[in-house]
């Protein structure tokens, strides 16, 4: 089982408001290999409430991952209070746990509210759980509006990898 | 191409470098100087793909995606017990 199965199940068990963006959300649009990416973390996006971000640290708790504010354990308790401070300032807390897991969750996605998001998301199944996940386009944009390097180059090989394989046949 | 390199203060160790590593560098180097200045264009082409792509019967509501992590996980695992044999 991915080590990931754990924490998305405990957030859904905790009505966790979150998306699956990053490479990891391009991934579960993947329709073929040809367009599944190496990623070392999966991204979540969180909207800025704290309420939902301490029910998010619990189920991390719940499954068993660390959690990181930068590169220090995040504090305790992990209260109302702490992740207010956390929301006031769109920081970015990250899980961590076996097989190398790393999980960020994030409260900004470049050039989208998160309602926005969670109004249009999509909803995949992996070994039996729902991932709540943003939209391909949604993601893309996102990444354009970013304008990392590493954003750009994934754009491009993104786009090539698409035109290559929807030029198969009988593909829908 | 032969370069020179101080390994200690009374050795100078002369090596040369293979060819096809040399090519390999050079390319590296190119690649990474083009990274650099290249600026990806959203393009109608390719929204059109991602549109494409979100409407296909494999990205239904509830499909289930668990092969995309298996493959992701194996191709990891594959990457991670590569070792150098020159």
């Amino acid at each position: 089982m991915d080590p990931v199965v754990p924490l998305l199940r405990a957030l859904n068990q905790r009505n966790v408001r979150y998306v699956a963006i990053g490479v990891g959300g391009v991934n579960l649009w993947a329709h073929s290999g040809g367009v599944v990416f190496k990623t070392d973390d999966r991204d979540l996006f969180l909207p800025p409430d704290a309420d939902n971000l301490v029910q998010a640290w619990t189920a991390c708790d719940d499954a068993g991952l660390e959690l990181w504010l930068t590169d220090e354990p995040l504090d305790r308790p992990r209260d109302r209070w702490l992740a207010e401070q956390i929301v006031a300032r769109r920081a970015l807390t990250r899980a961590t746990g076996p097989n190398e897991l790393l999980v960020d969750l994030t409260l900004v996605m470049k050039g989208f509210e998160f309602e926005t998001v969670w109004n249009e998301r999509h909803v995949f199944r992996v070994e039996g759980v729902e991932i709540p996940t943003a939209r391909l386009l949604h993601i893309v944009t996102s990444k354009q509006a970013a304008g990392r390097q590493k954003d750009q180059l994934f754009l491009a090989t993104h786009k090539d990898a698409l035109e290559q394989l929807l030029k198969k046949p009988n593909l829908d | 191409m032969a370069c020179v390199s101080r390994a200690c203060q009374t050795t100078v160790e002369l090596h040369v470098m293979d060819s096809e590593l040399e090519r390999v560098l050079r390319g590296l180097d190119e690649a990474v100087e083009f990274a650099k200045s290249y600026r990806f264009e959203m393009t109608e082409d390719y929204l059109a793909l991602i549109a494409r792509v979100e409407a296909l019967p494999q990205n239904r509501p509830g499909a289930d995606k668990s092969w995309v992590w298996r493959l992701s996980d194996s191709s990891a695992r594959f990457y991670k017990s590569a070792v150098r044999v020159r």
